[in-house]
């Protein structure tokens, strides 16, 4: 027993001394030093600000590299490079004025020509570049761009001809950087390994899988950096994360996960921050299983699920419920009248519809510990109804290979996912998710939802011209989404992010891109 | 009695007869220097108790493991809850408890599987050498050069999810290792003078090898058994931790573990307890190990 | 020997065929599908054929093999399927802080393992015996995601001495090394005390001693050196598993080696990268495994090499 008294006591000196360091005092608000490190969950793939769509390098990029306009803070869009631009009526002509005397890193002047080479390199297929994609439509295999031409007035006028309508122009050009022409000449693309740009930092390091370093640019053209350099670290594991910002390793930690909540809290120099997002957290049900296709029955599961006991769980409380289809900060968003949690509906649906013994279903989701703590708790409140769901786990590569199947082949009852649309728009936050012609394969629509009217209000919102048509098209398609219970609709959380109280100006959008541009460390 | 009962069967069985008796002192000599080892004894008695445990845990368990109570969520231990609760509100001591079934009975019948066909395996390659060598040890090398983890994955897609994918994607990355084991300890006892003696008095090939050999491989592949035990558990942990556990909304040791790694700073008592039991079980089979080892040696008095 | 490693080493190349041939098939045959990781969960089927077009994934799969094959006999690993770098330029950085770490790391736990094995067997039976085991058996006991995550809380973020991540100072590595080695030092304290054992009552140890020959000497003279085989097997046996178990680590201490990039690069599906890692610990393996073979003969001369 001599042995267990020692490990006993081993294990109790480890716990209280691992308590001991949580309480440990923190000194004032003064930075140690001027250089900002953030730590994040994710990679960076690539510092090709024209070859990435994850969030992360989208992040990274953004020290070096500026667009023509983007999201303010305000999910307003605010000119960068370009200082103004208008739209014809027919919106079909973009012309955007151009900021004068930007330079980049390098020296070239970014003008009009610039603009043009870097769509130059974009649309060339040879390269293979990610942001191809967002230029060209594809119809039965045939390939047609959507810009008909770009034009160059003078130096610092660049006029884009559309070959018909995109609603989302100008939303996608919030994603379209500028390298300096020269560069792409010397390097091609390899320029990700040599990033040039126009922003407020220049690139001095990537390691990759590890970190990118960027330096104050002293020339920037707008207000320059408060900081001497910016790090990006990549740190996976979120224990670790929140050490490095206890001690003081990293200034700013994104994500911060609900079970880590207690500990920032309770640093004395570190705080939580929260934003807004445009994460929609729901569960898809395929109506075409004999259970699942009663809107009875899925209203009832709707009913039998406790949302704000979600957002508690799985959030710490930062979140809220799901009100529509689309998440508040969604363009065109509408309330909708809420499944509120009550048992005795959801059962006696439940019997309306013949099933008051419930029955058998699977839920398929991501492996990740969090995915699988999300539908445990589908599991648990949809039990009280009588539905026995068996939680299958997947590796995210398997799961998407067992989604994007032929009907006939499809196997999914229940997908525990979330969306989030970058661009905000209505149109990307339910057209692939719900849309008729987007079933498996084509994409998501793994509901198999088929509602001539919903299809029909999605349509005539794209080719609306005013805000107000758009605006009521948008919110009947939410609504019809919303009664026929095409999803278990979930919630939306809060970004969660945690800083050191010295630090300011440096926070994470709604789209989860933090913007460290305006940093400022307290000396 | 039982003596006499072979020895009107066996007409000619003098051979038999004569090795019979010393066979039961040999389990009671056994049983006698077993007992002498107290902390094997100690360990012995702890892994009845978890086997115990294992048979009639979900009898005795105070509360349902799969209950949620979001009203006690993350509780630290407390007269209603003896070992706190976990992210659920889920009574971590009856979950403990039912969930030494399946955890032990993965770790169990992992290193069970693992271990017999490794040392088929490694006993054939280390006695005849030549292209049966060749055959298992550039296969365990094969094996080897991939990550655990790797297996794990190949294991899952090709055979689908579940208990016993568990069972044998562990049990997969035990044989190389046993295998190289014994092995080595085939090749050292091959070359000893008992067995040029065997051979050259004319005994079969598989007489030797199970005979001669195999009890002197034994005592490595013991401790090697024991400690296997210890890595079947963590090895389930990681591969639950991985997303390919059994059924994750069963409770079993090491998927509590690393869940709820997470909380480590913040409720550390949904890892300590889960830690603990893991620790102690791996504690106990080394030192019955241990304990058999010692016992089984010949020259061991 | 020299005819003999000849020999191994020209018996390896038809088991690394075998070996990129089984690493092609497997990543090519579990499910998933880059060019859909790619496009994204809302992109078009239409959209997804175009990026598996430019990957080269609509080719036969026996022709990728054979394209694949031609790559590894020129050297050109290909480019990855996650950025379009070479396969090259994504993995060398990655080598130094993996291999930097499974140094440090088996150094410190042969070390520790093998004195704690020795010290173990010689005090048989007494308090440092089991203290000794108890150690040991703590580092195969937790699990080492479990281990790093209290490093970090007691020496970081408790203690302040040293940091959380990264491997900017030698000061670095010491966090990640203990928690990677651990299980080895146990296992290499285990099997020494227990070879010891073995060797401590063979006829020429006690041979030795009954010639009056200081303890000292004869336990590491005779007893040792009788052991060595045993620990020089599973230390080989254990740089294997270090390369690839590096990856809990290197996730928990935020280094950039290849056990993250390698489950990277299989959660993402990038094929040319999995395919050139594997194939990497493949080869290493059995560089270790005749180096493992080779000592055999050079301590134990009774083992004959033909």
């Amino acid at each position: 027993m001599k042995i267990k008294k020692i490990l006993a006591l081993v294990l109790a000196g480890a716990m209280t001394l691992s308590m001991a360091g949580l309480t440990a005092s923190a000194e004032g608000a003064t930075a140690p030093d001027n250089d900002l490190v953030i730590a994040i969950e994710g990679s960076v793939s690539s510092m090709d600000p024209q070859n990435i769509s994850d969030t992360n390098a989208i992040s990274a990029t953004r020290g070096v590299y500026e667009e023509l306009l983007h999201f303010d803070e305000n999910q307003e869009l605010e000119g960068v490079l370009a200082e103004s631009w208008e739209v014809s009526e027919d919106s079909l002509t973009y012309t955007f004025h151009l900021r004068e005397g930007v330079k980049f890193h390098d020296g070239t002047d970014f003008n009009s020509a610039a603009v043009v080479a870097n769509f130059e390199r974009v649309f060339d297929a040879d390269n293979g570049l990610k942001s191809r994609r967002t230029y060209f439509k594809t119809v039965d295999g045939e390939e047609t761009p959507r810009i008909a031409s770009i034009e160059t007035p003078d130096d610092y006028t660049v006029v884009f001809t559309l070959s018909e309508p995109y609603g989302v122009f100008l939303n996608k050009l919030t994603q379209m950087c500028f390298i300096s022409p020269a560069a792409i000449e010397e390097y091609g693309n390899d320029v990700m390994y040599h990033p040039c740009g126009t922003g407020p930092y220049t690139y001095q390091e990537w390691v990759e899988g590890d970190h990118v370093t960027m330096v104050r640019n002293d020339d920037y053209w707008g207000e320059k950096p408060g900081v001497d350099s910016v790090t990006i670290k990549e740190v996976p594991e979120a224990g670790t994360r929140t050490a490095m910002l206890q001690t003081g390793e990293a200034d700013l930690i994104y994500p911060t996960s609900s079970d880590q909540l207690s500990v920032v809290e309770s640093t004395e120099d570190a705080q939580i921050n929260t934003s807004v997002s445009n994460i929609m957290r729901y569960v898809t049900l395929n109506v075409n299983r004999e259970a699942l296709s009663d809107v009875r029955v899925r209203q009832a599961m709707n009913y039998a699920i406790d949302k704000d006991a979600y957002v508690a769980l799985m959030y710490g409380g930062y979140g809220e419920a799901a009100t529509s289809t689309v998440p508040s900060v969604i363009q065109y968003y509408e309330e909708q009248t809420p499944y509120t949690f009550d048992l005795e509906k959801a059962k006696s649906l439940m019997e309306e519809a013949g099933y008051a013994d419930g029955f058998d279903i699977t839920i398929w989701g991501d492996n990740t510990t969090q995915e699988i703590k999300g539908m445990t708790f589908i599991q648990q409140q949809l039990s009280q109804i009588g539905i026995n769901v068996e939680v299958v786990p997947m590796e995210p590569a398997t799961v998407s290979d067992k989604i994007y199947v032929p009907l006939e082949d499809a196997e999914i009852d229940m997908w525990y996912v979330n969306w989030s649309a970058s661009d905000f728009s209505a149109d990307s936050s339910m057209r692939a998710l719900l849309y008729s012609e987007m079933c498996p394969p084509t994409s998501a629509n793994t509901v198999y939802y088929n509602n001539p009217d919903f299809d029909a209000a999605m349509d005539a919102g794209l080719a609306a011209a005013t805000e107000e048509e758009k605006a009521e098209y948008y919110q009947t398609a939410q609504e019809l989404a919303w009664n026929d219970a095409t999803w278990l609709f979930l919630g939306t959380d809060q970004i969660v992010y945690s800083t050191k109280t010295y630090l300011s100006g440096a926070y994470v959008a709604p789209d989860g891109t933090i913007r460290y541009q305006n940093a400022v460390l307290a000396q | 009695m039982a003596d006499k009962e072979i020895k009107t069967t066996s007409a000619g069985g003098s051979y038999e007869a004569e090795e019979l008796p010393k066979a039961q002192s040999k389990v009671k000599e056994f049983v006698k220097k077993f007992l002498r080892r107290k902390t094997a004894v100690i360990a012995l008695v702890f892994v009845v108790l978890m086997i115990l445990v294992a048979i009639f845990g979900p009898y005795i368990a105070p509360y349902d493991p799969a209950a949620p109570d979001y009203t006690a969520m993350l509780q630290g231990p407390s007269a209603a809850h003896w070992w706190g609760t976990d992210e659920f509100g889920r009574d971590v001591f009856s979950r403990l408890l039912v969930g030494t079934r399946l955890s032990l009975s993965v770790a169990l019948a992992s290193v069970i599987i693992g271990t017999v066909i490794g040392t088929v395996l490694g006993l054939l390659a280390g006695y005849y050498g030549g292209i049966i060598e060749s055959i298992v040890m550039r296969g365990s090398d094969i094996l080897f050069s991939f990550p655990d983890i790797l297996l794990a994955i190949a294991v899952v897609a090709i055979i689908g999810p579940g208990v016993v994918n568990i069972v044998i994607a562990v049990a997969v990355f035990t044989v190389p290792s046993v295998a190289r084991l014994a092995r080595s300890a085939t090749l050292t006892v091959k070359e000893s003078l008992y067995i040029e003696v065997a051979r050259s008095l004319g005994c079969k090939d598989w007489r030797i090898l199970w005979v001669h050999i195999f009890p002197g491989t034994l005592q490595s592949l013991i401790v090697n058994f024991t400690m296997r035990i210890g890595t079947a558990i963590l090895a389930a942990a990681s591969l639950s931790f991985l997303g390919f556990g059994a059924n994750v909304t069963e409770p079993e040791w090491g998927a509590m573990l690393s869940q709820s790694r997470n909380y480590m700073t913040t409720a550390p008592h949904l890892v300590l307890f889960p830690g603990l039991l893991i620790f102690l079980t791996v504690l106990a089979f080394n030192l019955l190990g241990d304990g058999l080892r010692d016992t089984l040696d010949p020259k061991m008095k | 020997m020299g005819r003999y490693c000849i020999k191994r080493i020209l018996s390896a190349i038809p088991l690394l065929l075998a070996i990129s041939f089984f690493i092609f098939m497997y990543i090519h045959l579990i499910p998933g599908d880059p060019a859909r990781m790619q496009a994204g969960m809302d992109a078009t089927a239409e959209e997804v054929e175009v990026i598996r077009e430019q990957l080269g994934l609509n080719k036969p799969l026996l022709t990728q093999y054979v394209d694949y094959m031609k790559g590894l006999f020129t050297g050109d690993l290909g480019n990855s399927l996650k950025n379009g770098a070479t396969v090259w330029d994504t993995i060398i950085p990655r080598f130094k802080p993996t291999i930097m770490l499974t140094i440090c790391s088996i150094i410190w736990a042969t070390i520790v393992g093998v004195a704690l094995g020795i010290i173990s067997a010689v005090c048989r039976g007494k308090a440092m015996d089991y203290i000794g085991m108890l150690i040991a058996i703590s580092g195969i006991s937790v699990p080492s995601f479990w281990l790093g995550l209290m490093l970090i809380q007691w020496f970081s973020v408790g203690l302040g001495w040293l940091p959380t991540s990264g491997l900017d100072s030698w000061k670095s590595y010491i966090l990640p090394s203990l928690t990677l080695g651990a299980g080895t030092m146990a296992i290499l304290a285990r099997f020494t005390r227990s070879s010891m054992l073995e060797s401590m009552r063979e006829d020429y140890v006690r041979t030795a001693r009954a010639k009056g020959l200081g303890e000292f000497f004869v336990i590491m003279r005779h007893a040792f050196k009788n052991s060595l085989i045993q620990v020089v097997t599973v230390t080989g046996l254990q740089i294997g598993g270090l390369l690839s178990g590096s990856v809990l680590v290197e996730t928990v201490f935020s280094i950039p080696g290849l056990g993250r990039l390698l489950v990277d690069s299989i959660n993402y599906r990038d094929y040319k990268v999995v395919q050139a890692l594997l194939l990497f610990f493949a080869v290493e393996y059995i560089v270790v495994n005749l180096i493992v073979d080779l000592l055999y003969g050079v301590l134990n001369p009774k083992v004959r090499y033909d």
